[in-house]
């Protein structure tokens, strides 16, 4: 006995069907055993049959297209079935199997949905949302507004949701399974980074005086988006991780680069710097205060570079 | 309300036409028929010109004013910004006159005095009537209300003398300007405003916008010096253009150190501002006004309280390029129901240092350079901390020339805080770290 299985170009399977005799035929005519509706196979294309030893045995009985194990290029007349690689016969894939074919083991069904990881994503979610509704409190200088919270903050969840929808049903359409709450944990995670970030940088630009944090956030935006980017593709699959990486990778490259040039050149254009000289509550004030000396000392050597500017902006042209 | 003095000049300002006749010209015409103006006017013809730059390729002009001869051998007086863009780029304009007479030729630069707004050009006539200077003007000795005849050629309408009031020297500026109420038209700058005798008390240059016949004048003695300064060897050869032009770039040098010396001398007065002293200019020439926001609404949650002093220091370099106005600016800032950290993002709004240009970036700065931090400028509690922003560009085409915007913060409060700004354009930067000093210095904190 034998199952002869007709499967998809996907190669899953489409049609199956038991075989009792000893001898198969397997071809487009209506006398065959097994027939099939490919106008690229022969009426009479494969015959398969049991050898003495228990084998079973395939051969091409003439068709014009021929025989092949999937993925090969080599027509072959006649060859051992194993049961594993699909062979193709005209545009169709078959698969034949003894019934003691050796099946895998039974995967194990997953536990009871854990409750740590909708915690996890409930308390991060609460967390950035709570970040985001003191920030808008915090410097709300204007006549407070209910729609000044909710406006950012629907939008913030209403994006979320959606992306973590597209990555679900990308997940969905690849391996069978969503993964909802996962691709909701990475994408909060990468946002609570994000959030902290620019924080962290604010307090930065006020306590250090230190403003590159606050100019070159945009490197640690694009970061953490790429990073998140790959934590939704490895979700897809585990499989390939070295291009999912390298798309990454692009995307990361393509995106910083793209806004420096673009921040360069509105600098070319204006001269001015897009930094904000931030300010905060004084007691964050996190570095000692200067002398007026060694901040003027500070402010002489700014001559410098601009005479430097001076000199290199228009190295032909006569001054006045 | 202060702007625009010279804002208006480039085009905006009319020139001016010849007026006067020679004296023993106007005594025998005083004793005739007519009006002071009619008999004015009628001496003027061949002195007063139009004075048209031409783009030297299309042949058409780009730009009017006037101009009045001032010597029998051809010289004239007009406004430096007039003949501006043939100074600063000779290859592609170039100069040209049309009497009232109906004669025309020929305009040769010889010198110019920026500060001042004016230019000395010379014109191929020889043996010509021309126009003197009112000697009571040179004096500084005429009486307010006292009758002046302006003449130029308005919009390119045809030669025009106006009537209108001398009304002595305009109060907080830096450079001399006589204030003239009479109507002034672009196109007349650059021509003669003339006394009854017919002579010479001021050269035409600029109109206030949004005033009602306020207009401005340069004082003949600034001609008549620019005059004799040119002396002979000016009448004998032939001024380079390129003389001219490094002749402006050195003068705008040398005229803004006098002034930063002048504003360093008269040093900041420490102004009583709420809890805090604030520095205020001591020298004459700013003009300082308050403003609030006590009256807003929605009601303000911080209040701000702040005065504005600036100086009608602007210069006209080019058409496009007005520099040398300086600011002083303090805002004293109290919550009324913001929190801390509110308050700090309130004060982020009006703590941002802004380099005011007087023209086109790309053409005229470098990129502006910046360097923040905490300052401590004497012993507390007197000086409290501040946060301190300063910023400045370079002049591309100027050496030595720097814009500088300086922004103090006080730090000793978080509910309350005196934001000080000092802005300078065209300022030496040695001028500019000596009195960012002194002006850091100067704001202090009460008991």
């Amino acid at each position: 006995m034998m199952w002869i299985e007709i499967l998809s170009r996907q190669r899953e399977v489409a049609a199956r069907v038991r075989i009792a005799a000893s001898e198969v035929r397997i071809g487009r005519g209506y006398d065959n055993d097994v027939v099939i509706d490919d106008p690229y196979v022969a009426a009479q294309h494969l015959r398969v049959v049991r050898r003495d030893d228990g084998s079973l045995f395939a051969e091409d009985v003439g068709s014009a297209n021929g025989t092949f194990i999937d993925g090969s290029k080599t027509r072959l007349s006649d060859f051992v079935v194993d049961g594993k690689q699909p062979i193709r016969i005209g545009q169709t894939y078959l698969r034949i199997r003894d019934v003691d074919h050796e099946v895998e083991r039974e995967l194990i069904a997953p536990p009871e949905r854990h409750v740590l990881p909708i915690i996890l994503a409930l308390v991060i979610g609460v967390l950035i949302l709570a970040i985001d509704a003191l920030k808008i409190w915090l410097t709300q200088t204007s006549e407070p507004r209910a729609s000044a919270y909710f406006t950012p903050l629907l939008t913030v969840a209403g994006t979320l949701l959606v992306w973590v929808g597209l990555w679900a049903l990308l997940c969905r359409i690849f391996t069978g399974r969503s993964h909802f709450l996962r691709n909701l944990l990475i994408v909060l995670i990468g946002l609570a980074a994000f959030s902290l970030c620019n924080e962290f940088a604010q307090y930065a630009a006020f306590a250090w005086t230190w403003p590159w944090g606050v100019s070159y956030e945009y490197v640690a935006g694009w970061l953490i988006f790429a990073i998140v980017c790959f934590g939704h593709l490895r979700e897809i699959g585990r499989s390939r991780l070295w291009l999912k990486g390298g798309l990454v990778a692009a995307l990361l490259a393509g995106g910083i680069g793209v806004q420096t040039l673009q921040q360069s050149e509105a600098f070319t254009d204006s001269g001015r710097q897009r930094t904000v000289h931030w300010l905060m509550p004084p007691m964050l004030r996190a570095v000692p205060v200067s002398s007026e000396d060694a901040f003027f000392d500070k402010i002489g050597s700014l001559k410098g570079e601009l005479d430097t500017d001076r000199s290199q902006a228009r190295p032909g042209e006569p001054r006045l | 309300m202060q702007k625009s003095f010279f804002g208006a000049l480039v085009r905006a300002i009319g020139l001016s036409v010849l007026i006067a006749v020679c004296a023993s010209d106007m005594a025998s015409a005083a004793q005739g028929e007519g009006s002071v103006a009619e008999r004015i006017y009628a001496a003027a013809p061949p002195r007063l010109l139009q004075i048209r730059t031409l783009v030297a390729d299309a042949g058409r002009q780009t730009s009017i004013g006037s101009g009045f001869l001032v010597s029998a051998d051809g010289l004239a007086i007009t406004n430096y910004h007039v003949v501006s863009q043939a100074v600063l780029e000779p290859d592609t304009y170039r100069l040209e006159y049309i009497a009232a007479d109906g004669s025309q030729g020929k305009v040769t630069l010889l010198r110019v005095d920026l500060p001042n707004d004016l230019a000395l050009v010379r014109i191929d006539k020889k043996d010509v009537p021309f126009f003197a200077f009112n000697q009571a003007a040179l004096e500084g000795k005429l009486a307010k209300g006292e009758r002046l005849y302006s003449m130029g050629n308005p919009l390119d309408l045809g030669f025009t003398i106006i009537e209108g009031t001398y009304n002595g020297v305009t109060d907080h500026t830096y450079t001399d300007r006589i204030h003239f109420s009479g109507a002034l038209n672009p196109g007349m700058s650059g021509g003669p405003a003339v006394a009854a005798d017919g002579n010479v008390i001021g050269v035409n240059v600029a109109t206030r916008r949004g005033g009602q016949l306020i207009s401005f004048l340069v004082p003949a003695r600034f001609a008549a010096d620019l005059l004799q300064r040119s002396g002979e060897n000016a009448r004998s050869s032939d001024v380079k253009p390129s003389d001219i032009k490094d002749e402006v770039g050195r003068q705008l040098v040398a005229w803004r150190s006098g002034l930063y010396k002048s504003l360093g001398e008269a040093d900041f007065r420490s102004d009583t501002f709420g809890r805090y002293r604030a520095p205020a200019a001591q020298a004459l020439w700013f003009n300082c006004w308050a403003s609030t926001n006590a009256s807003d609404t929605p009601k303000p949650r911080a209040s701000v309280n702040s005065t504005e002093c600036s100086s009608d220091t602007s210069v006209f370099v080019a058409s496009d390029l007005n520099i040398g106005a300086i600011n002083i600016n303090h805002s004293l800032v109290k919550t009324v129901d913001l929190n801390q950290f509110q308050f700090a993002t309130y004060l982020i709004r009006i703590s941002q240092p802004r380099l005011s240009v007087g023209g086109p970036f790309k053409k005229w700065y470098t990129p502006e350079r910046c360097h923040e931090d905490f300052v401590q400028a004497g012993a507390a509690p007197q000086h409290p901390p501040l946060h301190v922003v300063w910023c400045a560009q370079a002049y591309r085409q100027f050496e030595g020339l720097y814009d500088v915007s300086l922004i103090a913060v006080t730090q000793d409060q978080s509910l309350e805080a005196l934001v000080s700004r000092l802005n300078m354009q065209a300022v030496g930067y040695d001028d500019a770290i000596a009195l960012g000093k002194r002006f850091l210095e100067a704001v202090q904190a009460g008991k």
